[in-house]
Order: C-alpha cells, then sequence, then structure tokens
C-alpha cells in the first residue's frame, strides 16, 4: 500500500443510548452504565420482547442550527447533531471546513428507517396512493450523510455507506483514505441509525434477540438488543492538527476491509482473521503490539464464539482484552463501530478499558485467556488498540488506532 | 461563488487511468451492451405495463420494466427462494459479466462496490407492511429479513462468485452510481484490491412508484425504470481488450439548491484536469437528470459552465430509452456511452446532479 500522509482523529461527537456528548458518553462506558430499556419510539406491545438502547432525550433543536427537523429523518438528525458536536469538540469552524474541501461518509444499515415505518403505516392505515410525498422523500439513506454535510455548509466528498452493521468503520476506513491520499485534509466519518420496528422483528425472527439485556461474552448470554445513535468522528491530516494546536485522540493507523463470502448471516472465524492480520498489515503493527479490542461483541452465542476464535488464531494464547460496549448501549447497528472507535479514543485518552457490562460468570466455552473487563472500565494505558465492525453480507472492517506521542 | 473558488483552489493531482475490461447490463431494452445500443439508436424503447404480483397497483405513469426475467432459469433454482428483484438483476448481471470477463486476480483481491439508496423496497415494504398487519409481528420471515439490509446485493453477488475482497455498498442518491466509481477509484489506486465489480442495480416496485409519483419530483410523464449495470474495473491493464479507460471521478456536496450548476460545473472542471483533458476533447456526454423536475435544466447549466458555453457534439440521454433509475442511473448512463460508441472522438462524460446536492462527473475514454 503506498505510503501517505498521516491520518489523526481531533474530534468526537456521541449520541447514544447512554448519553449525548463524548465526554457523558466514555463517563457511562466506563462506569458500565446500561442505556437499554422498554421502547418508546413504537409499539412494540406485541413483541415478547420489547426493550432497545434509544436516545430518549435527543431534541434535534438543541443541537442543529440550519436543519428542519421536520424535513429530516431521525437517523439523519441523529448524524447531524452528532457531527455538531464533533466540530465543536474539534474546536474547528465551518471556514476551516470548507478551505479543507472537507466532507462527511456515514455508514448505517437500515438508513432512514423511521421513515420507511411511518410511510409503512400511512399504506397499511390508507392505502399506497396515499402516502405522503414529503416523507417519500425523506427515505434514501443518502440523506444521512447529506444531513451532515447540509448542516455544516460542507461542499466535499458526501457519501452514505450502507453496509450494515460494519458500516461506521467503512465509513473510517474511507475518509481516512480519502485525507491519506489527500483528496481531503479534513472528514467527518461515522454512522447513524433509528431503532425501528422491522429490525426488531426481524432479529427476533432470526432468533438473536436478548431476554432482557446484552451480556456480550456471558456464559448466559441470549442475544442483541437493538440500539440507535449517532457517531462522529473529525479526521485530519497529523500536520494540519498540528499546525492549529487541536487536540489528538488518536491515529487512524490503518484499516482493512474483506467479505466472508459464504453466508449471509453467519460469521466466519477464518475470514475475520484473515481482516484482522490483514488490519495489523496495513497498519504496520504486530499483534503483540496490541493493547485492546473493542469487540464487535454483539452478544449473540455464535458472533462472540466466532470473534473469539478469529482472534485467538491471530493472536494465539496472549488475546488482548476484548470487550463490548454493545453490552451498555444496545447494538446500535450502522453506528455501532463508530461508537466503538470513539470508545477506543477516550480509552487512549483517559487511560483505561472500557467494560463489557452485565458479565458475571464469563463464557468458559471461549477458552482460556479471554478477560472481557466484566462490569466496569478499568484504569490502563493503551497504546494501540482495534476495533472491530462485522455485519450481515459478511462485511468485515477492522480499523487501528494508536496514541499520538 | 467564493465556496466554489475555495474548493477549486485545492490540489487536484492528475489520477491514473483504471481500466474497464467488462460490463454486465439487465435493462428494459434487453440483456448487455448491444441490446441497449440498438434501442438508443432506435428512438427509445416502447413504453410498457408493469410486471410482477404487484403491477395492478401502479400509479398511472409509464414504466419501462424488465420482461420475462425468470431468476430460476439464469441462475438454477438453488438458493434463489428468498431473492428478491434487486438482488436477482444484481446477480444476474455479475454472472453475465464474469462468464464473459472473468480476469484473473485472487478472489481475496477482487470485490464489489454497488450503489443502491433505499436497497429493496418491494422487500423492506412487504415485510414492514407484516410486521404492523400481523398479529404475532415477530413472526416475520426470517429467510427475507436479511435481504432488507442494504448491502444484501453485494453480499449475495459476493457469495455467489467467491469474493473475497472489499465490499461495499455507496448510497449518494442520484449520484450514487458516480459515488460508487469514485469509491472504487480510491479503493484500486491505493491498492485496497486488484478487481472490482462497480455498478449500480434498481428495481421497480408498487411503492416505489407511488413514492416517486408522489414526491412529485419528476416530470409529468416521465417513466420509470430498473435494471443493472455492473463493470469490471482493474488498476492493472490488462492483456485482453479494454472496455474503456476510467480517468477521473470528481463529486461535490453543495449545500445551496441556487448554487447546483455551480457544483456540477465545479466536479466537471475537476474532473477534466485531473483527467489531464480539456473541454474540445470531449466528443459525448451522457446526461442523467432530464427527467426531474428543474434538475435537466440545472445539468445542461452547469455543464456548458464548465465546457466553454456549448455541449459536446453528442448528447445521451439513456433515461428516455430506460427510463428513471436513480441510484443505477450513473451506471447504465456510462453503458449507454459506451454502447453508442460516439463517432467524433474517444472522450467522453458522464455527469450527475441531484436534488440533494450531490453532483459528480466521470470522464473515460474507448480505446482508438
Amino acid at each position: 500500500m503506498p505510503e501517505g500522509r498521516r491520518v489523526v482523529i481531533t474530534g468526537l461527537g456521541a449520541v447514544s443510548p447512554v448519553g449525548i456528548g463524548a465526554d457523558v458518553f466514555a463517563d457511562a462506558v466506563r462506569a458500565g452504565t446500561g442505556g437499554t430499556g422498554p421502547i418508546e419510539s413504537f409499539d412494540a406491545s406485541a413483541f415478547p420482547r420489547a426493550n432497545a438502547g434509544e436516545v430518549l432525550d435527543f431534541d434535534p433543536a438543541d443541537h442543529l442550527k440550519r436543519l428542519d427537523p421536520a424535513r429530516w429523518g431521525r437517523s439523519g438528525l441523529l448524524a447531524a447533531a452528532a457531527a455538531r458536536l464533533a466540530v465543536a469538540d474539534a474546536g474547528i469552524d465551518e471556514e476551516q471546513l470548507t478551505a479543507a474541501g472537507a466532507g462527511a461518509v456515514l455508514g448505517t444499515t437500515s438508513g432512514e428507517s423511521a421513515v420507511v415505518q411511518a410511510l409503512a403505516e400511512q399504506w397499511v392505515a390508507d392505502g399506497l396512493s396515499a402516502v405522503d410525498g414529503e416523507l417519500a422523500g425523506q427515505t434514501p439513506a443518502s440523506r444521512i450523510a447529506n444531513a451532515v454535510s447540509a448542516e455544516l455548509r460542507l461542499t466535499g466528498e458526501t457519501q452514505t455507506i450502507p453496509t450494515a452493521c460494519s458500516a461506521s468503520n467503512y465509513a473510517l476506513g474511507y475518509a481516512y483514505d480519502l485525507v491519506r491520499s489527500g483528496e481531503a485534509d479534513v472528514m467527518l466519518a461515522g454512522g447513524a441509525d433509528a431503532v425501528n420496528r422491522l429490525t426488531h422483528a426481524g432479529f427476533y425472527a432470526l432468533g438473536a434477540m436478548a431476554e432482557d439485556v446484552p451480556r456480550p461474552f456471558a456464559a448466559d448470554r441470549s442475544g442483541i438488543v437493538t440500539g440507535e445513535g449517532g457517531a462522529v468522528l473529525v479526521l485530519e491530516t497529523y500536520e494540519g492538527a498540528t499546525a492549529r494546536g487541536a487536540r489528538i485522540y488518536a491515529e487512524v493507523l490503518g484499516y482493512a476491509a474483506n467479505c466472508d463470502a459464504a453466508h449471509m448471516v453467519h460469521p466466519d472465524a477464518t475470514s475475520i482473521a484473515a481482516c484482522i492480520t490483514a488490519a495489523h498489515r496495513a497498519a504496520g503493527v504486530d499483534p503483540e503490539q496490541i493493547d485492546y479490542i473493542c469487540a464487535h461483541g454483539t452478544g449473540t452465542p455464535t458472533n462472540d464464539t466466532t470473534e473469539v476464535a478469529a482472534a485467538r488464531a491471530v493472536f494465539g494464547d496472549r488475546i488482548p482484552p476484548i470487550s463490548s460496549i454493545k453490552s451498555m448501549l444496545g447494538h446500535t447497528m450502522g453506528a455501532a463501530s463508530g461508537f466503538g472507535a470513539i470508545a477506543c479514543c477516550k480509552a487512549l485518552e483517559q487511560d483505561f478499558l472500557p467494560p463489557t457490562a452485565h458479565v458475571e460468570v464469563p463464557d468458559p466455552a471461549l477458552g482460556d485467556g479471554v478477560d472481557c473487563v466484566p462490569g466496569t472500565g478499568r484504569p490502563a494505558r493503551l497504546d494501540i488498540v482495534q476495533n472491530h465492525g462485522f455485519a450481515f453480507g459478511g462485511n468485515n472492517v477492522i480499523t487501528i488506532l494508536g496514541r499520538v506521542s | 461563488m467564493t465556496t466554489v473558488t475555495a474548493v477549486r483552489a485545492r490540489p487536484a493531482a492528475p489520477v491514473e487511468p483504471l481500466y474497464i475490461t467488462g460490463a454486465g447490463v439487465i435493462t428494459a431494452a434487453g440483456d448487455g451492451l448491444a441490446a441497449l445500443a440498438e434501442h438508443l439508436g432506435g428512438g427509445g424503447a416502447s413504453p410498457s405495463a408493469p410486471v410482477g404480483d404487484d403491477a395492478a397497483d401502479y400509479p398511472g405513469r409509464p414504466v419501462r420494466a424488465v420482461r420475462d426475467f425468470d431468476v430460476k432459469a439464469r441462475l438454477g433454482r438453488k438458493g434463489t427462494k428468498y431473492l428478491d428483484r434487486l438482488t436477482s438483476f444484481g446477480l444476474v448481471a455479475c454472472k453475465e459479466l464474469l462468464e464473459a470477463d472473468p480476469g484473473d486476480a485472487a478472489p481475496d483481491r477482487t470485490g464489489v462496490v454497488l450503489a443502491t439508496n433505499t436497497g429493496s423496497v418491494s422487500t423492506h415494504s412487504t415485510l414492514l407492511y407484516d410486521t404492523l398487519t400481523m398479529e404475532k409481528p415477530y413472526l416475520v420471515n426470517p429467510g427475507r429479513f436479511p435481504n432488507t439490509v442494504m448491502n444484501s446485493t453485494s453480499g449475495q453477488i459476493a457469495i455467489r462468485n467467491g469474493l473475497r475482497g472489499l465490499n461495499a455498498t455507496v448510497a449518494g442518491g442520484q449520484s450514487a452510481s458516480l459515488l460508487a466509481f469514485r469509491h472504487a477509484r480510491l479503493a484500486l489506486t491505493l491498492g485496497r484490491a486488484d478487481r472490482l465489480l462497480v455498478g449500480g442495480v434498481e428495481e421497480l416496485s408498487a411503492p416505489a412508484a407511488w413514492a416517486w409519483h408522489r414526491t412529485g419530483v419528476l416530470r409529468e410523464g416521465a417513466a420509470l425504470g430498473e435494471g443493472a449495470a455492473v463493470f469490471t474495473v482493474q488498476r492493472e491493464r490488462p492483456t485482453g481488450p479494454v472496455l474503456a479507460e476510467l480517468l477521473a471521478c470528481e463529486v461535490r456536496f453543495t449545500p445551496d439548491p441556487r448554487s447546483y450548476a455551480d457544483g456540477l460545473a465545479d466536479a466537471v472542471t475537476r474532473a477534466l484536469g485531473r483527467s489531464g483533458v480539456t473541454a474540445a476533447d470531449i466528443a459525448a456526454v451522457s446526461l442523467g437528470a432530464g427527467h426531474h423536475r428543474g434538475l435537466g435544466r440545472v445539468e445542461e447549466r452547469g455543464l456548458r459552465r464548465a465546457l466553454g458555453g456549448a455541449l459536446p457534439a453528442e448528447v445521451i440521454r439513456v433515461a428516455d430509452t430506460l427510463g428513471e433509475t436513480y441510484s443505477a442511473s450513473g451506471a447504465l448512463q456510462l453503458a449507454a456511452l459506451l454502447a453508442r460508441r460516439p463517432a467524433g472522438g474517444d472522450l467522453g462524460l458522464v455527469t450527475s446532479v441531484g436534488r440533494d446536492g450531490n453532483a459528480a462527473a466521470m470522464v473515460v475514454r474507448r480505446p482508438s
């Protein structure tokens, strides 16, 4: 891979089920605070399981200066609000963003799912001919990245990457490539999704939904709880960040993406291991340099077993601490690995290992040497961390972040 | 104009050409570039009625449906039970493409970059309808649920063809396909893959047709379309024949609708500059926005601004033949440009401008 410019992360924006703002988010994650509870965004009374990780205190008007919330879907609004927070955290103004050719790359699983759900409700009530045209115009997933660029008046590349649950990592990787190669000097990257009826029903139908709370890596884990949120990070050149005296959370050392090409929903340990190794090679690091793995960690029996097997194939018996913040947020789908990246940045900044909440007895079947940081966060000095994102369709994307000293 | 100036001031390094070696095309005109060429020359496909189980539920608007499409006949019965129309088009287009142009890149260095804005509207809306009307909404069909994610088609293409390289799905409104080419161009240039299947797919359905109809963004009488165009693209010059060289693909966002023409002009200017060609070299342009109220004029105005006043000698409007194909439009515009083989020169331009602020321009060169 050709050498390029160094790329660093200088701003974090989190609109999450455990709080709004990167510091609030980090404090909650470190404390192992759960953010899931009874669903409020749709009538879930007909479902045997009715919990989700919703952003209950999200009012778009608190954060947005330009977008009219009535004209945008929830996913786009979550993304735009997270972008506002990330830009403020980075201390970069709109003129600087314009001059840098900044754009937005946002991942998602279900796009504007709350909008599509509202349209389906109109269809059921009054027939297809009664669907609202203004609402229909809000359905494209592309409007998630558009919301960010419209809110911040960006003129750079504006791309939504709907590669399901690894989408934020994909967006981070692509944005990193844009900055590294000189196509842009600053990019906003992350992801967004909204809790919705179809995703809830689908994961239940697949037998993948937890009875109460998600317990990744626990012996008694029973699946996921769906979640939502917007996660955005500011990426820029190391040179640019140091020139403007910016705080640097982490350097993006590299990433890798591959595809299982085997099954739509079952992960593949061999393929994930290949992705981890490719990510290490791209970042120029050896396995023993990795201090922490922010796991995909959905909490389904299959995912966690497969993920640990893949890690074991690469790391042998010295698997780094590996934890899942989905234990607290729920599975925020296309935003998940964006929140993972934010957790990694805060862990590097504040010297702690993010925990896997709700775990009392780690699953012995995962084998020896698996430290899922059960319960609450632990102090630890981290230098290089890796962030996992896997998805339906067999899409694996792994990003490697490192401390800049 | 200040924002345009600011973006133009950024360095725009020349790009190395990439090589388009094959095309898999499924449209209302038939399969392949030749069928498309025939219809483009013959003044457009004749209006057709909707097809499928929901054909009676469409609004009163012309459609250009892909007719007599039998996925089981094309792919065999195995694994086709839950395939929706969108993924079926994508799979068949890629099958035709890879049979004709298998290439020699390793499977783990071969990937997919596919455009979509909504995934399969028919699958999504049908399952949503089920969850809203079934007494036990959690009994929604688990075999079809994975088809609701927007990367379902690219994932299925990878599975069926054993493509283990990067597998991206890209949304960008009307410009989605050109954003996919842009994405693929960067990935290939940086060595993230050796070969990528790049393109766009759309399917027709009654819910999607009503959504178009009710938004009111299309010109009266503008037909809705569907189909797929997928291309093999690689970095190394192949030993075999080249369909076209892919030069620069530039995209940008314009927050203010009053400046959309400027946004496109900027994308075109950058694409020409990075391709090392001038406006006078462009023999043909394949336009994308003609079916959208107001946007067709914006596209031509932006183009004239970038090209110094006049449009190229040949102007191709593939939507007149295939209908509005949204996220697939850029890929089908490229297919039309390659099918048409303009007489005035080797260099062609594909442009796109969306109501959402995205604009894109791509330069291709046919072998002499």
